[in-house]
């Protein structure tokens, strides 16, 4: 199983026993947050269900915000979808470290896989809102054009700038606890800053300002394949896709340069 | 043989108290511009900045297959040092080298979740430790049996007894294949036949090439399982080497510390009327030296100065000696053997003498009490009186450790005989 030479390096185990770490730590995640509850994974689709009647009330009732032609509800659902995988996963990942100090104090494995198992977990809850949004499109009417094909590219977006936030937000937690209330407050302004419950063409004066959000250019662009079955903007998608491949590694860099750390301050 | 695990001038230092508030942040800096560079005290949660050293320049090699002992008080850099083993912590500086898949036991079952089953918890234990699904699925049934928890399988962890959590944690930690199995004072949990098979798979694992470090404060597990000691003292290597030896230097210096710490009165947990009571309690060996430490079978003489405030009709004296571990070995009574004393008044003096003492190296206390003539009235009560401790002596400790077991030794003789038949059988 390992190479019995002495190293000075963490022993080297197959990335198949890592994976299944992974995949544990995430059923552990997804089964302690549902069991002894009625309702269940059914959780993972009020959320996003109950802001959208809330965001239609709000926005398009009374705000009357326009939503380029769609049904305001599936225009707001399909973004509240990603912002909450997004959000849940950044929010419990933050404390992920501290909250599993146990086993980081204890045993060693690549420190990574415990926030990795939090963005995991939500996957359930973001396949589970999806299948509700299946609904919705046939509730509407909705026909699906081939620039659906396009979807696996936002979700990789999704998952790769939610990774990434996730791993610096945990790694600097274990040093400064700020981190937590900080994301927490951050994370509702954010909401608000990110063309969920409006488009990006009705805040276009500011549009410089929203383009460096990366999660605009995941929003819009699972909106235009989806929700309009057109082609989305391209260079919005550049933009926010280098965004998010540099916070990305920038955020990978930061934590595989702490986490000999962990569990001597955590 | 070839080494397991090298360590080179390993130090590792922590820093004390508590994370950085802004606050501190900033009085620190104030201090740095003034160029002051005493200790900053942060305004809100004491101290900072202060460094200890767990470990302080550590080199030692440890040979595959060996059973290592790690001793020494609390605090003395033992965890440390199998947490850099583990990977857990790092060096401050230095180096750590190891061979092999390391398996830990700092904390029996730390990875398991209470709300899932026995059945899952053992993947995901045991994938902390670094196996694959297959793998575990091959090792599932011995790890199950080795825990005997066939029964719960399948039941929440949660509704696990502590003893049971604490199995199954060493199961599927020694079910991991592991070169190196690093185990910290963990054994303490459990009930008895758990602590008896633990040793035993222990010491199957070393006997099968495994590396076992053991960090105990039990030198009798200590000694069972492990051919080398490591001595941690401050942070730095006290003793390293064989067994025996060390095993006996450091259980005589324990007991020798415990016995210059022991407070010189009596005065701790008193009881009694107080009609007549001791005054010194003193122990002397048998040149009639004052004496806390008794080789095995010395002679141990406890002299007793006592005070009656008044007449007292036939008091009854009584020593027991006390295993600080286990509890009371002997007590004795003055009335139970010649000399019964009359009636006392004012000052008196006593002494009870044992010509052997058939104890095992370990520490005792003397419990003594004054009674009246049918021991139903006590006039004083020294439940902690004197301690003394028995030292080991070469041959007795580097026997074979089973025969250290228990609380007396007491002289046998060993026949072998051809076997007798049946008797049944022949009719």
């Amino acid at each position: 199983m390992s190479s019995k030479q002495l190293s000075d390096k963490p022993e080297r185990i197959s990335i198949g026993a890592y994976f299944e770490l992974f995949m544990n730590l995430t059923r552990r995640e997804v089964k302690g947050r549902y069991s002894q509850s009625l309702f269940g994974a059914g959780w993972a689709i009020a959320q996003p269900l109950a802001t959208m009647a809330v965001f239609t009330l709000v926005f398009a009732r009374l705000g009357k915000m326009p939503s380029g032609g769609a049904p305001y509800p599936l225009f707001a659902y399909a973004a509240l979808v990603p912002w909450f995988f997004f959000s849940n996963s950044v929010m419990s990942g933050t404390m992920s470290l501290v909250t599993y100090r146990n086993i980081v104090t204890k045993t060693y494995f690549p420190r990574e896989i415990v926030p990795l198992a939090q963005v995991g977990s939500r996957l359930v809850d973001i396949t589970a809102a999806s299948g509700l949004y299946v609904l919705l499109m046939v509730y509407y009417q909705l026909a699906v054009t081939p620039w659906a094909a396009l979807i696996p590219l936002f979700m990789l977006m999704l998952v790769l700038f939610t990774v990434g936030v996730t791993l610096a937000t945990s790694a600097i937690n274990v040093f400064y606890r700020d981190v937590n209330p900080v994301v927490q407050i951050g994370l509702q302004l954010w909401l608000y800053l990110t063309p969920v419950a409006y488009p990006l063409e009705a805040v276009e004066n500011y549009r410089w300002f929203f383009l460096l959000n990366p999660l605009t250019g995941v929003v819009e662009g699972l909106r235009a394949v989806l929700v309009f079955g057109r082609e989305p903007e391209w260079g919005v998608v550049a933009i926010s896709a280098g965004l998010i491949v540099s916070i990305f590694i920038g955020a990978l860099i930061l934590f595989k340069s702490t986490d000999k750390y962990f569990a001597d301050v955590i | 043989m070839s080494i397991a695990i090298q360590l080179e001038n390993v130090t590792k230092r922590y820093r004390t108290g508590r994370s950085r508030t802004i606050v501190d942040l900033v009085a620190s800096s104030v201090a740095d511009m003034r160029g002051q560079t005493t200790e900053v005290h942060s305004a809100t949660r004491g101290k900072i900045d202060a460094t200890i050293h767990a470990l302080r320049d550590v080199s030692f090699e440890v040979k595959e297959g060996a059973g290592l002992g790690i001793i020494g008080r609390n605090g003395a850099g033992k965890t440390t040092l199998l947490k850099m083993i583990s990977r857990v912590t790092w060096p401050t500086s230095g180096t750590v080298r190891v061979a092999g898949h390391v398996v830990s036991l700092i904390e029996l079952g730390a990875g398991f979740h209470p709300e899932l089953t026995g059945r899952e918890n053992v993947y995901l234990g045991a994938g902390l430790f670094g196996l694959t699904r297959k793998e575990i699925d091959r090792q599932f049934d011995a790890i199950v049996s080795f825990a005997d928890v066939e029964r719960l399988i399948d039941t929440p962890m949660k509704r696990y007894s502590s003893g049971l959590y604490a199995r199954l944690g060493f199961s599927v930690a020694i079910h991991s294949n592991p070169d190196i199995v690093l185990v910290d004072e963990v054994l303490s949990v459990g009930d008895a036949s758990f602590r008896r098979r633990a040793m035993e798979a222990l010491r199957s694992l070393i006997s099968s090439g495994k590396t076992v470090l053991f960090i105990s404060h039990d030198m009798w597990n200590v000694r069972r399982l492990c051919s080398d000691i490591l001595w941690m003292e401050n942070g730095s290597v006290r003793a390293y080497g064989e067994a025996g030896a060390i095993a006996e230097t450091y259980m005589n210096e324990v007991n020798l510390q415990a016995m210059q710490n022991q407070a010189t009165s009596l005065q701790s947990h008193r009881g009694g009327t107080g009609e007549v009571r001791f005054e010194h309690v003193d122990l002397y060996n048998a040149n009639g030296a004052p004496s806390a430490t008794f080789a095995q079978n010395d002679t141990l003489v406890i002299r007793g100065s006592y005070m009656a405030s008044k007449a007292v009709e036939s008091p009854v004296f009584q020593v027991a000696i006390v295993d600080i571990d286990t509890g009371v070995v002997v007590t004795t009574a003055s009335t139970a053997g010649r000399n019964a004393a009359t009636t006392v008044q004012g000052p008196g003096e006593i002494e009870i003498r044992f010509a052997q003492l058939p104890l095992r190296p370990r520490q005792y206390v003397l419990r003594l009490s004054i009674t009246d003539a049918f021991q139903l009235a006590s006039y004083d009560v020294v439940t902690a009186g004197p301690r003394f401790a028995i030292t080991g002596q070469g041959a007795g400790v580097d026997s074979l450790a089973d025969e250290q077991d228990g609380l007396v030794t007491l002289p046998f003789d060993v026949a072998h005989r051809p076997p007798i038949k049946h008797r049944l059988s022949t009719d």
